[in-house]
């Protein structure tokens, strides 16, 4: 071997150290932050185990599970849960979707109009809730609204006291706080696809409609997959709008979403193992829609 | 004849497709923009403006001690002023140890080649599966466990960075030229030094974005200082909020001038660097991809 050789050899084990060096305080962190507290969580949840207690916690099985699994009151945070998810998702998606269109294909004032619909987006989920409280009241601007459209003046639509009507208003503010984002991440995913495409297809006569649903939406689908994921995610993660909203006196059972539930379970009731069953189950469903959004991704690649 | 007229007709259908799309985007826009109008209204209205019917957009009587009474509290202990502190100071230090810590890890991930790198980007990324619900509590309990409920380092250290800013670091530097590196190190330059001179310094654009994204999601943090700030004045913004709203007395204007102070300084970075905001979301999705 020569001396140049083992130079360069000593050289690269000299910066294969410098690396470890780098990625070390990362490495530290999300041992300490991530991966110790997820494993906590499974291991917790088969334990008895109560907040701030000294007692040594108490190793119960699948116990935790089969109770949190039998309770009608989780099932309830499910149902809670979804709703709210499935019920957000499809305005969201919809909405964003024809904004980014509308707004992608204008001229002007484009940059006027994405920073309009993004503003609530800025504001914090507090901010938000705490705004909608009062538009919500009995003597807000949404009854106001509402009967001006309808032309009914003086109904109260109660839309924090009935139970369907608040998990409606929750599912507004949702909407109205988040549309401008995602409509930001469809505009950068139109701006992606190539102009010469539309353009072909503007010479060839092809009308909006048509080159919206033959060439924008097909060669979006890979914004479009994650776009959704993204809003699902970010419903299952709801919490400030209902947590207030509730302190406020807003019945708890219609908007008890698994978030909620688990914040309320682990410092209310201060039961850490079946707050940890609910964390890990939530934690599993957004494992298995990462890795339907993956697929969904791959099997696009394998088609393209 | 013939030709000209389909032309008219073209531009016509062009004019008419574009009005339309207009009235919808405005309209919506107003929408949007509806409540937000009404918070600043309403922060200067007293109660019975606010919750009058039919609803006056200006306010009669303009109310600016709604905006005392907010930053004075209704049992008057000024804390508000502490817990905006409080939020400044563990926004402001996530965000710089965020794009710090990134640029670090992302820098030996992009920049250095030693066996088990894959296994540990990989490692860094699959912690994005987990959501923060998942991981609250056993994190509760270590922060108790170390004696840091209502402490600043309880606050901050769970955030100290995350993967998404390591992952855009990375890609951020993996197309910086080697070359100058390497010229550095031909020049004798520590790697330490090379970090700090070349690579932190010319990361710029990047480390705007993160810090920016990482600000404004602390500053809308509420979950976390809800379990580990249990004292008033340890307490931030979101957590004061929920507090001042949940009281029974609270009266309308002075929650809406609570809000608006809250947002002030997220709408003047809005305002100040909104290609930031507009593209972060950008290099979000670009990143997801």
């Amino acid at each position: 071997m020569s001396d140049k050789q083992t130079a360069a050899r000593s050289l690269e084990r000299g910066r294969a150290r410098w690396g470890w060096i780098f990625v070390a305080p990362g490495l530290l962190f999300f041992s300490v932050f991530s991966f110790y507290p997820i494993l906590n969580a499974f291991y917790t949840s088969f334990f008895n185990k109560k907040l701030l207690s000294l007692k040594a916690p108490k190793f119960v099985g699948v116990q935790n599970y089969a109770k949190v699994v039998a309770s009608p009151d989780f099932w309830n945070s499910v149902r809670a849960t979804f709703t709210f998810a499935l019920g957000a998702f499809v305005p969201l998606f919809l909405l964003s979707l024809i904004f980014a269109v509308l707004i992608s294909s204008r001229r002007r004032f484009k940059r006027a109009a994405q920073m309009a619909l993004y503003s609530p987006a800025v504001l914090s989920s507090a901010v938000a809730a705490l705004i909608w409280l009062l538009v919500f009241d009995p003597r807000g601007l949404a009854n106001q609204f509402v009967n001006w459209i309808a032309g009914t003046p003086g109904i109260d639509r109660k839309w924090l006291a009935d139970a369907t009507m608040v998990q409606i208003s929750t599912i507004i503010v949702y909407v109205w706080k988040y549309v401008g984002y995602f409509t930001i991440l469809f505009i950068t995913g139109i701006g992606k696809i190539p102009q010469s495409v539309n353009e072909a297809a503007l010479i060839d006569g092809a009308g909006p409609l048509q080159r919206f649903f033959r060439i924008t939406l097909p060669l979006l689908r890979p914004t479009t997959v994650l776009v959704s994921v993204m809003i699902l995610i970010q419903c299952l993660k709801t919490f400030s709008t209902q947590y207030l909203f509730t302190q406020r006196g807003a019945p708890i059972g219609p908007v008890n979403v698994l978030t909620l539930n688990i914040y309320n379970t682990a410092l209310r009731d201060q039961n850490l193992g079946r707050a940890s069953v609910m964390s890990v189950l939530l934690f599993l469903f957004m494992l298995f829609l990462s890795w339907a959004q993956l697929r969904f991704s791959r099997s696009e690649e394998a088609e393209l | 004849m013939k030709k000209i007229g389909s032309a008219a007709a073209l531009r016509l259908m062009s004019f008419a497709s574009n009005a339309f799309a207009w009235l919808f985007i405005g309209a919506f826009a107003i929408l949007v923009l509806v409540p937000l109008v009404f918070m600043a209204g309403a922060s200067l209205m007293p109660p019975a403006e606010i919750m009058k019917m039919p609803y006056d957009w200006i306010p009669h009587e303009w109310k600016w001690s709604n905006y005392y009474q907010a930053l004075a509290g209704n049992d008057g202990s000024w804390i508000y002023l502490r817990n905006i502190f409080n939020s400044l100071v563990v926004s402001l230090s996530i965000a710089f140890t965020t794009v710090l810590l990134s640029a670090l890890v992302g820098y030996g991930l992009a920049k250095f080649d030693f066996k088990g790198k894959n296994a540990v980007f990989m490692a860094i990324m699959a912690t994005m599966m987990i959501p923060f619900e998942t991981v609250m509590i056993p994190l509760y309990m270590i922060a108790v466990k170390l004696g840091l409920q209502d402490s600043y380092a309880g606050l901050i250290l769970p955030f100290l960075m995350n993967a998404f800013g390591v992952f855009l670091m990375r890609q951020y530097l993996i197309t910086f030229p080697s070359e100058i590196l390497d010229a550095a190190r031909i020049d004798g330059c520590s790697e330490p030094r090379i970090f700090r001179e070349v690579v932190f310094k010319n990361s710029g654009p990047a480390a705007a974005t993160l810090a920016i994204l990482a600000f404004r999601q602390q500053w809308d943090n509420l979950l976390w200082p809800l379990l580990i700030a249990q004292r008033e004045e340890m307490k931030t913004i979101p957590a004061y909020i929920v507090k001042f709203a949940a009281e029974k007395n609270a009266d309308e204007g002075a929650m809406m001038a609570v809000a608006a102070i809250a947002s002030i300084p997220v709408f003047a970075l809005f305002f100040t660097l909104s290609k930031y905001f507009l593209g972060g979301s950008a290099v979000y999705s670009a990143g997801k991809e």
